[in-house]
Formats: structure tokens, C-alpha cells, sequence
């Protein structure tokens, strides 16, 4: 099984911390991209009132003269033209096409960020009275320079936080796979019917640990009810039988009244298979879905317990079929298996009269075996049907007619149904009573 | 001339049941040795006895879970175990243990006796492998599966035969339902109705049919096989 919520978890919070990361570093990148532009923007003001105060003074002599000093620099970008756009001063041949001038002083305004071969550039261009058109402009290169490694930096941390979160992650989803997966096998030998099953070693002092110990003290528990359960059912036959036990022996010294002494016992064989019913029914209810059950041949149970019945059927006047095909494999116990189905024909032949019919049927059907006993005997009454597999659960009419009976039998054969994970149901036939149970393949 | 009688131990805490067991044992022509506790049992079981009769919630343990215990050290006696824990599951459990036959408290006498002699019979015939057993007219053919009485062929289902080897194996004696149930039909619970008695009625008419009375109701709790007795 792979750790997909723990690992969707790592992968989640590997984002989370990457994008707040990355949007840390954005903030630092904006501020960062604002205080050079602004750097840039006041380098270039401070031109301005330089080449200002030379203009103030002898006027484009003057602008010509500073220009032609500093236009071999590089970082700026300088030119000064006469009226016919022929150059008097600067860097630059001819007047660049991104930019046109505005205005005619030297004031601040209308600063324009253009792009000027191959890189770019933040200036202001003016027409200075008399017609000559004057570019003061500072390079941004070094800026870009500066963000361009900073994007960098931020795309190398943002992958590299990535790869932490995804190993991160996996190593942490791995380890807890580890623990739960001690747990999950315990899960699996109780499941199996294993109450004994612990995990091995100390527990560790973590919310595991922790974890493992409730887990262990649940299932002490489960253990000791069911230990509780198991004694209280050998008490409760000892209790029972040992004084019945006395009372037999006692019997045996009266002298002289057989059939009184016969109904006695009778009586007793009687009150010995109720709680014998009741104690069969807890057991298999409690041992439900554990392990202890071995390879069975159903086929060969069937047949046996068929073959037990038929002839008392038959004496009875039964038209019976058996349908078995051979070497159905079923994971059971054989005499649970013998018990049920004997209750269930017995219960059939029980009900049905002279030329009733009665079949076994066991066939393999998808993933199960099915077996179908029909009868087309009374059937059940109708408001019976629901109740017809609880303890205690006998039709008035029966009581009526005086077939005897402690509405045992059929609970018991739901009890043995869910200890083999079997599935009992009652179909609903035109007449009689039929009894479906579609057992797990081995 | 006289020979030692069988000796049949008992382990059993009830010394009132212990004391009914001992008299069946005597009625028997056995002689009775009682311990009350599981250490104590255990203890004898290496002796010479020919069965153990043990019980299971015992001063000391239970019964069963000792007999491994009791066969590691010596006990070759036949084991029947005597207990309250009489549930179809307990029985096989005593049986899948070790015990070689498994009766549920309260027991009548008379099913007591039975199994006893069933017992002590299996102790002495163990090891013999008769393939044809005759009994005056009637003649059992073991490999053969068949049955014959005076030379003519008695068809009998395969469950039959297994129904009449275990009367021959006890020719003469009592055996009851619930022996039958365990021995043939390899079923420990009890059914309620009396299906097998339906069972051996068949084989006794064909029995019959055939001339032999071999088969008997014994007053009570079962059948006997007297095929000698009864020509």
C-alpha cells in the first residue's frame, strides 16, 4: 500500500512553504527594483540642474561644451543638436527614433523610460528654445543587471526548496508507512483470529507509541471479554450438568417405574440441548469472522448429512433429491457445518407431510457455493419471515398443534452462517419453505 | 486360573461421581483407582492401567490439555474423558487432543458401561487385521466390503457396512446411539430425533430378510450385535 495521504500531505505542505517563500522573495524583488529605478531617476535629476546651471549662464556654448566633456562615459546617453538635427554635442550620431521630445526646460517632468540599442534607458528629451533638441539619458543596464541575477537566485531557492519538500516528504511519509504499517499487520492477525497478537518491541514515546499502546489495551480487553465469555460457557455447563449429573445417578437407584425415570431423562436430554443451543450460538456469534477454520469438502458434509437424513425422510413419506456436485472446498468446521445442515432438514422433515418433496441442491455459482434446501412443505408464516432466524422465535401454530421445539434450531444455523462469512437468505418461493446459504469459495 | 483384574483409573474431583464411576468400573470385573486431583492423575497414568477415565475442570488444570502430558510420560492406557464440557465442540477438541473417546456429563450408567467396554475391547483387539469376520452364519468381508449370511450375498449401502463392522467390532455388547453417531457417522452432537435408529432398522430388516437376528434392541439405551446368541 503506498502512503498516499502522507505523502499528498508532505507534497502539500512542500507548496505551501515554496510559494510563501517565492512570494517573500517577490516583495524583496519589487522593493529592490523600485530603489535602483528611484537611484536612477535621481542620478539623472541631478544632470539636469547641472546642465541647468551651465544653460542658465552662457546658454547652448556652455550646454556644448559640458556635453562634449562627458559624453565618453558609456552609462549616459547625451546629445545636442542645432536647428537642422545636426549634432553640436554627445554620444550619439543621430537622434534615437524610441524617444521624442517634450517640452522645453529643464524641469523633472515627463522622464521617459525607452529602448535604445539593445538596452534600456530612462531620459528626458527637450526642444530648447531656438529649436535645438537636447537627449540627457542614464542607462538601466545596471539595474537589470541586478534583477536579473536576483530572478535568478529567487528560481535557483524556489527549486531548490522544491527538492528539500519532495525528499522531505517522502522520507516522512516512508517512516510513518513504517509505523502505521506495524499497526495495520497487528490489524490484520486480530482480524484473522488472532487475539493474542501484539506489536513486538518497546513502543516509542510518540504519538504512535502512544497509539499502539491503546491499541494494545483495547485489545487486551477484547481478550479478556472473550477469555471472560469462554469461561462463563464452561461454568455455566459445569453448573448445569454436573448437578443433572447427580440427579441421573440418583435415577438410576428408583426401582419400578421405568417410563416416569425414561421422561426424566428425557426431560433433561431436553433441558441439556437448550443451553447446549444457547452456548453453541454465543460461541459461534463470538468467534465471527476469526480464524480456526480449516479446509472442509462441503460436498462430502452435505452427502454425509444427506445420507444420515434421507432415510428418515423417506419412512415419512418424502419425495427427496439431492443435487451435490463433488469437491466444493470451503474454508469451515466440519461439525458446525453437519450441525446446521442437520437442523435445517431435520427442521424441513419436522414440518413436511406424506408426498411433501424435499431437496439438497449444492452447486458452485460465480464466486460461491450455493446450496438450496426446498421443501414444499407449510412454509413460514408470513409475519414469521423476519424473525424467523432469532432465538426464541417458534409460530404459534406449532405450539398450537404441539410440535415440539425452542426456536433454537434456525438462530443457531444463522450463527454457524455468519462464523463461515456465509450469506443465509429465504427466497421467496410459491410454496413450502426454501433456504438459501452461498458460502465463500476456499 | 485367576488373572490380576483390568485396572481403570479415575480422574475425578466429584467424589460422588467418582464413586458412581468406580462402582460401574467394578461391575465390570475391574478394579478402581480415584485421584481427585490433575498433579496427582497425572502422576498415576504412567502405571499399568488399560483406561483412564479423566475429567476436565479439574483442581489443577483441565483434563485434556494433561493428556499430551500423561502419553510423554508413559500412560499407554485407553482415554476416555468424562466431562460437564459437553458441547459438540468440546468433544471434538477432547478428541483432536488425544482422548480416544469423549462422553459429556450427565452419563447414564449404562452408556458409561458401554463405552468402557468398547474401550478395554479396543486395547486388546488393537493391531489385529482381520479381513474376514464370521459369526456363526453371518460372514463380514472387511476389503470386500460385503456381507454374507448363510453364503448368500446381503447387499447392504456402503453406510450399512460401516454400521455392521462397528456392531462386529463390539460383537456382544451394548452399544448405544451416541456411539454409533461418533463412531460411523463421525458426528458429535446430538440430533434430537432418534435418526439412527431408522439407520439400523434398514440393515436389521435386510439382516432378517436374509435370516439372521443378529442385531437386537437392548432394553434402553441401544442395540446389540449377538449373532451367535441369537440363531
Amino acid at each position: 500500500m503506498k502512503a498516499r495521504f502522507t505523502l499528498k500531505l508532505a507534497a502539500f505542505m512542500a507548496m505551501a512553504v515554496s510559494l510563501l517563500s517565492l512570494l517573500a522573495m517577490g516583495l524583496q524583488y519589487r522593493l529592490v527594483e523600485t530603489r535602483l529605478t528611484e537611484a536612477t531617476t535621481a542620478a539623472l535629476n541631478a544632470d539636469l540642474a547641472g546642465y541647468a546651471a551651465l544653460y542658465q549662464q552662457r546658454r547652448i556654448i556652455a550646454l556644448r561644451q559640458a556635453i562634449n566633456d562627458r559624453a565618453s562615459t558609456g552609462a549616459e546617453l547625451l546629445l545636442l543638436q542645432d536647428r537642422n538635427h545636426t549634432r553640436l554635442a554627445g554620444s550619439e550620431t543621430a537622434w534615437p527614433p524610441a524617444i521624442t521630445p517634450q517640452g522645453s526646460d529643464f524641469s523633472t517632468n515627463a522622464v521617459q523610460r525607452f529602448h535604445h540599442q539593445g538596452s534600456d534607458w530612462l531620459g528626458v528629451a527637450r526642444i530648447l528654445p531656438g529649436g535645438f533638441p537636447l537627449l540627457v539619458a542614464r542607462s538601466l543596464t545596471p539595474v537589470e543587471a541586478t534583477l536579473a541575477s536576483l530572478r535568478k537566485g529567487m528560481a535557483a531557492l524556489g527549486g531548490v526548496l522544491l527538492a528539500a519538500g519532495a525528499v522531505v516528504g517522502s522520507l516522512a511519509a516512508k517512516s510513518v508507512m513504517t509505523r502505521i504499517a506495524r499497526i495495520n499487520n497487528l490489524a490484520d492477525q486480530v482480524a484473522n483470529g488472532d487475539l493474542t497478537a501484539r506489536i513486538p518491541g518497546p513502543s516509542s514515546p510518540d504519538e504512535f507509541g502512544l497509539l499502539e499502546t491503546h491499541v494494545h489495551a483495547m485489545l487486551d480487553r477484547i481478550e479478556n471479554l472473550n477469555r471472560a465469555t469462554h469461561r462463563l460457557s464452561d461454568t455455566i455447563a459445569h453448573e448445569l450438568r454436573t448437578p443433572l449429573n447427580r440427579m441421573v445417578q440418583k435415577l438410576a437407584q428408583i426401582e419400578g417405574q421405568p417410563e416416569l425415570t425414561a421422561q426424566l431423562k428425557a426431560e433433561m436430554r431436553n433441558a441439556i440441548r437448550v443451553f447446549d443451543s444457547l452456548l453453541d450460538i454465543s460461541r459461534a456469534e463470538a468467534d465471527q469472522g476469526g480464524g480456526g477454520l480449516l479446509p472442509v469438502d462441503l460436498s462430502a458434509v452435505v452427502a454425509e448429512v444427506w445420507d444420515l437424513y434421507e432415510p428418515l425422510a423417506e419412512d415419512k413419506g418424502l419425495i427427496c433429491t439431492l443435487n451435490c456436485a463433488p469437491d466444493l472446498q470451503i474454508l469451515g468446521d466440519r461439525n458446525l457445518i453437519a450441525q446446521m445442515l442437520s437442523n435445517l432438514i431435520d427442521n424441513a422433515i419436522k414440518y413436511c407431510a406424506q408426498g411433501d418433496s424435499l431437496s439438497l441442491t449444492l452447486q458452485t455459482s460465480g464466486p460461491q457455493h450455493c446450496l438450496i434446501l426446498a421443501d414444499s412443505g407449510p412454509g413460514l408464516p408470513a409475519d414469521l419471515r423476519d424473525a424467523a432466524f432469532e432465538r426464541f422465535t417458534r409460530a404459534p401454530r406449532d405450539q398450537e398443534r404441539g410440535i415440539k421445539g425452542h426456536g433454537l434450531g434456525l438462530a443457531l444455523v444463522r450463527a454457524i452462517a455468519a462464523r463461515h462469512g456465509a450469506k443465509l437468505s429465504l427466497p421467496e418461493v410459491d410454496a413450502g419453505l426454501t433456504v438459501e446459504i452461498l458460502w465463500p469459495k476456499l | 486360573m485367576p488373572t490380576a483384574p483390568d485396572r481403570i483409573l479415575i480422574i475425578e474431583d466429584d467424589p460422588e461421581i467418582a464413586e458412581a464411576v468406580a462402582s460401574e468400573v467394578r461391575g465390570l470385573g475391574c478394579s478402581a483407582t480415584i485421584a481427585t486431583t490433575l498433579p496427582e492423575g497425572i502422576a498415576l497414568a504412567a502405571q499399568d492401567f488399560r483406561v483412564i477415565v479423566l475429567d476436565r475442570m479439574l483442581p489443577g488444570g483441565d483434563g485434556v490439555e494433561a493428556i499430551a502430558k500423561m502419553r510423554a510420560l508413559g500412560a499407554g492406557a485407553m482415554i476416555l474423558v468424562l466431562s460437564a464440557l459437553g458441547r459438540a465442540a468440546n468433544r471434538v477438541e477432547g478428541l483432536e487432543k488425544g482422548a480416544d473417546d469423549y462422553l459429556p456429563k450427565p452419563f447414564e450408567p449404562e452408556e458409561l458401561r458401554a463405552r468402557l467396554r468398547a474401550l478395554l475391547r479396543r486395547a486388546t483387539m488393537q493391531g489385529q487385521d482381520n479381513d474376514l469376520l464370521v459369526f456363526g452364519p453371518l460372514e463380514i468381508r472387511m476389503k470386500a466390503r460385503t456381507v454374507h449370511i448363510n453364503r448368500a450375498h446381503v447387499a447392504v449401502s456402503p453406510k450399512e457396512f460401516e454400521l455392521i463392522s462397528y456392531f462386529a467390532q463390539n460383537a456382544g455388547q451394548i452399544v448405544t446411539r451416541m456411539q454409533l453417531l461418533e463412531n460411523v457417522w463421525h458426528l458429535h452432537f446430538d440430533p434430537g430425533t432418534n435418526v439412527v435408529d431408522v439407520h439400523v432398522g434398514r440393515l436389521r430388516r435386510k439382516l432378517e430378510e436374509a435370516g439372521s437376528h443378529a442385531i437386537q434392541t437392548a432394553r434402553g439405551e441401544g442395540y446389540v450385535f449377538a449373532p451367535l446368541a441369537a440363531v
